[in-house]
């Protein structure tokens, strides 16, 4: 996904928006960040209270206590709460407090999942095509209006069913079931009715039957909010209308979690209290608050300030670079940082002069991957790239961990123009200089994309190339880089970045690599179709075991590597700070609080 | 009398369907976000996106479209949902404008209270110490854009971020109907802050408009009869003076009630102004139709009734 769509501009509905800030976070944070040494990388489990550079861990401990009311200040507000379309990171932490999906990551460790609605693991068929999944009994549902017929009503396997269902309704537009759940069978036909291959044998048991055999895939995607229980006999008068009250009005749904919206004023603010038919012997999750309120679309930097003056309050989305700036000179222990995501620059392989592998290996050679990472604010808001997978993912170390997997043109961060030189030497250039074609870069025109374009564009240029730069709007840069028809005459696009939806290799890396993932909207911006690189990824898919499947995608990002085929620069770490009394906890695959395991002191 | 006003009533309404017939095309021809792509999420499928398309709407012709909006709205004053939550736009400005409107109506009282005195005073005492001090300072106040004195008065005086702390601060807005002394509490630092730029430019224009009409012969014809200098400020002079203050102050009430988006963000008063602000950033067009036509109606409004209390201000007014 692009920087300039997911990361700064909220309308592309992926909860990439996330980064909103991060990008905004740019430039202005050099000061505390930039080269410093003080880069630290808080992504790691562990129990303590603070990372080895002073910033709050983001964990729970077990000195935290129950009550009291948190208040988060959000500059954005949220886009979706049903849970059938919820795709974006404040949506997120709603959902993972009022729903529970069949499994969950807890907040020290988002390597594995574990289960919450489902009880046990989930039962992967020999073949891959059969994933079974048995769900804890006695969970029950809770809803605002006392009278509503599903409340205090037992979730049940059926609940689940339809929540598949009805991501292909009209009216819940799911924007990841084509990712992932298209290989149950009979998804193809359905368009919100019954899916075939989801059949629930009885009221805690629901199978899924695939038409390839992607089940380790599918088993590790009912972490999303797809698998939160919607119940149809409740559900189904909403969902015949457009738009739907399940997501216009939250206070309506059937809530399985510790909490429940109360109230919700779109664009204004939510409440969420407990949900008193919670079952909290079947649940993980501590749920501390009583009460959590909501402010959205408050002003970025007086939020900011009233976080760092205030009692019971935290960050809703990504903190300003002033905000970030204060607590990190001033309040190391009450801001931690997350890492989240990865940023490359894809360079397109079909056509020329990237189509030569040795052109592309010299790009990346001589680009100053330090320079771009001082333009987005330094070693604070996250580290220079080395491979693809970001640190945490499964497969990261796998793939060379924080050295990288060791090729000499990803070896010096400032770049290394004689390296470069050989390389275009390789290519068929005598003189060590591109002296080929004119190539066209497009990149946002936004700070700090346009800065970190800038870079490369310089780093081209020292290699003799003749760069046509088109610095356009978000919305531009949008339609033109993720249009598969525009992308073939674009040789550069600048500023993509991609954040998982679940803590997998596979979700990582796919949708931007994997030749079968072209399309009309397109995000392998690189176009990509490498059959060894297709077959290793759809391999890789197919795995079940954690540590052969985290290998598998270690080695899918080596053969990125080796084929150079993007300049990986930049591992995002997200920053999020507390008030003096918040025991904040960050749940990592979301780069954010978890609001069942926050707490005040 | 009647005549004009209906007259001007069809016109707003040729006027308002103007508005939206630009702000339509100006949507869909300068390049744009696809609200259906948008929607769709990362990894969409074509299906989804024309899923998504058919049911807002946008697999229709461009002119049906337009013409079923207008449909909507001139006849059932039906606004549509918006693209990106689904809410209902009429509702949504409704359940808005009593934030908009108490903004704008505190923050009139404010600066036509600082305005009018000061404006009056300084013209009296034209060229005096306290003429200069305060058409300096009037300067200062319109020359500092709202968002910075917005931001620089919360970290001097909200009360939980302020160094000193007086007033309440960001996110505080309460309803008046929910709690009145809450309201106004929440509304007293926006309201000043709004009505600095105004007030200040209010109080010069005031000055220049009085000046000017205390040297026109009837009103040393006035004199002239015997009147006092006080019969004369306020019976002939301030009258006169008033009139062109009444005409930007109807517009300015108008572009208000529209949305002030500036201080609605700072403060972070859910109004339409914070509406819009949040529909233009995620080209959200039913919302972005819906506040503009909100905005153009107010001061196409206000445009008429300042016409009308222009015959009453001024005799030498009729209309036609």
């Amino acid at each position: 996904m692009t920087d300039s769509s997911p990361w700064n501009d909220r309308r592309r509905g992926a909860r990439l928006a996330a980064l909103a800030c991060a990008g905004a976070l740019a430039l202005t944070l050099g000061a505390c960040g930039s080269g410093d040494g003080d880069s630290d990388n808080a992504g790691g489990g562990g129990g303590s209270s603070t990372t080895s550079a002073g910033y709050d861990a983001g964990l729970p401990s077990d000195a935290q206590k129950k009550g009291g009311t948190l208040k988060l200040l959000s500059a954005e507000a949220f886009q979706h709460p049903d849970p059938g379309q919820a795709y974006f990171q404040l949506d997120y932490m709603v959902a993972y407090a009022v729903h529970r999906p069949l499994y969950y990551y807890e907040p020290s460790n988002s390597a594995e999942p574990i289960p919450d609605l489902a009880d046990g693991e989930p039962d992967i068929s020999a073949d891959g095509k059969t994933v079974t999944v048995k769900l804890k009994r006695g969970i029950k549902y809770g809803t605002v209006d006392k009278k509503a017929a599903i409340n205090g009503k037992e979730v049940t396997a059926a609940d689940i069913k339809y929540a598949f269902e009805r991501a292909l309704n009209p009216s819940v537009p799911n924007g990841y079931f084509a990712a992932y759940f298209t290989s149950i069978s009979g998804s193809d036909k359905a368009k919100g009715g019954d899916i075939s291959g989801i059949t629930t044998p009885d009221d805690h048991t629901v199978q899924f039957r695939l038409d390839e055999p992607t089940g380790a895939t599918l088993a590790k995607a009912l972490v999303m909010p797809i698998a939160m229980p919607v119940p149809q006999s409740y559900v189904a008068q909403f969902d015949a209308k457009q738009p739907n009250p399940y997501e216009t009005d939250p206070e309506k749904q059937a809530f399985s979690g510790p909490y429940m919206v109360q109230d919700y004023q779109s664009g204004k603010s939510m409440t969420l209290v407990r949900n008193p038919n919670w079952v909290a012997a079947t649940d993980s999750r501590p749920a501390y608050l009583d009460r959590i309120e909501w402010v959205l679309n408050a002003d970025a930097n007086v939020a900011g300030r009233q976080v760092f003056n205030g009692t019971g309050l935290v960050n809703g989305d990504t903190p300003t670079p002033a905000t970030v700036r204060r607590f990190a000179r001033q309040a190391k222990q009450r801001i931690s940082f997350s890492p989240l995501g990865n940023r490359w620059v894809p360079l397109n392989t079909q056509k020329k002069p990237f189509s030569d592998i040795n052109v592309r290996k010299a790009v990346l050679a001589a680009t100053d991957r330090r320079a771009m990472q001082l333009t987005r604010g330094g070693a604070l808001t996250g580290d220079v790239a080395t491979h693809f997978l970001p640190p945490g993912i499964p497969g990261y170390e796998e793939a060379g961990g924080a050295a990288g997997p060791g090729v000499d043109y990803l070896a010096k961060p400032a770049g290394d123009p004689a390296l470069a030189a050989e390389y275009l030497k390789k290519a068929g250039f005598s003189s060590g200089r591109y002296e080929g074609d004119p190539i066209r870069m497009v990149s946002s025109n936004d700070s700090p994309a346009k800065e970190t374009a800038l870079v490369v564009r310089r780093s081209l240029q020292s290699l003799g190339f003749e760069v046509s730069q088109r610095s356009v709007d978000q919305s531009t840069f949008y339609d033109m880089c993720n249009d598969i028809d525009q992308q073939r005459k674009i040789d550069v696009c600048m500023n993509f970045g991609w954040l998982p939806d679940f803590f997998d290799g596979l979700a990582m890396l796919n949708a931007n690599f994997n030749g079968a993932s072209l399309s009309r909207i397109n995000q392998n911006p690189a176009l990509l179709d490498d059959p060894k690189i297709n077959k290793a990824m759809d391999d890789a898919a197919q795995i079940a075991d954690p540590k052969k499947r985290a290998q598998a995608w270690g080695d899918v990002d080596r053969m990125l590597v080796a084929h150079a085929v993007a300049i990986p620069w930049f591992w995002d770490k997200q920053p999020n700070v507390v008030s003096k009394n918040v025991h904040g906890v960050i749940a990592r695959w979301n780069a954010t609080w978890d609001l069942s395991y926050m707490s005040l002191k | 009398m009647l005549r004009y006003v209906l007259r001007r009533v069809a016109w707003t309404i040729v006027l308002l369907a103007l508005v939206s017939a630009v702000t339509f095309a100006v949507f869909y021809l300068l390049p744009s976000t696809d609200p259906a792509v948008a929607r769709a999420g990362k990894q969409p499928t074509p299906e989804l996106i024309e899923q998504i398309r058919r049911t807002l709407g946008l697999d229709q012709p461009l002119y049906v479209q337009y013409a079923k909006y207008m449909e909507s709205v001139f006849l059932h004053f039906d606004f549509g949902y918006s693209f990106d939550t689904g809410q209902d736009v009429r509702e949504m400005i409704v359940t808005r404008l009593p934030a908009t409107i108490s903004l704008t109506a505190g923050a009139v009282v404010v600066w036509m209270v600082i305005a009018m005195p000061i404006g009056m005073i300084s013209a009296i005492r034209r060229g005096s110490a306290l003429d200069r001090l305060t058409m300096t300072g009037a300067l200062l106040a319109i020359s500092a854009p709202v968002y910075w004195l917005g931001l620089i008065s919360l970290y001097l005086f909200a009360r939980d971020i302020g160094a000193v702390p007086i007033f309440a601060g960001n996110g505080t807005y309460q309803p008046l109907t929910q709690d009145p002394l809450a309201w106004l509490d929440s509304l007293l630092l926006p309201w000043l802050v709004l009505a600095a730029g105004f007030a200040a430019f209010y109080a010069r224009m005031l000055r220049s408009n009085l000046v000017e009409v205390m040297s026109e012969d009837y009103i040393r014809t006035a004199r002239a009869k015997g009147l006092s200098e006080r019969r004369v400020l306020w019976r002939h002079g301030a009258r006169g003076a008033i009139t062109p203050v009444v005409t930007v102050l109807g517009l300015d009430i108008g572009i208000l009630l529209g949305g002030s988006i500036l201080t609605e963000t700072v403060f972070s008063i859910p109004g339409v102004g914070l509406y819009a602000y949040e529909a233009i950033q995620s080209a959200d067009l039913p919302v972005i139709q819906g506040t503009v036509l909100f905005s153009a109606f107010f001061i196409i409004a206000m445009n008429l009734l300042v016409d009308i209390a222009y015959a009453f201000l001024d005799p030498r007014v009729r209309l036609a």
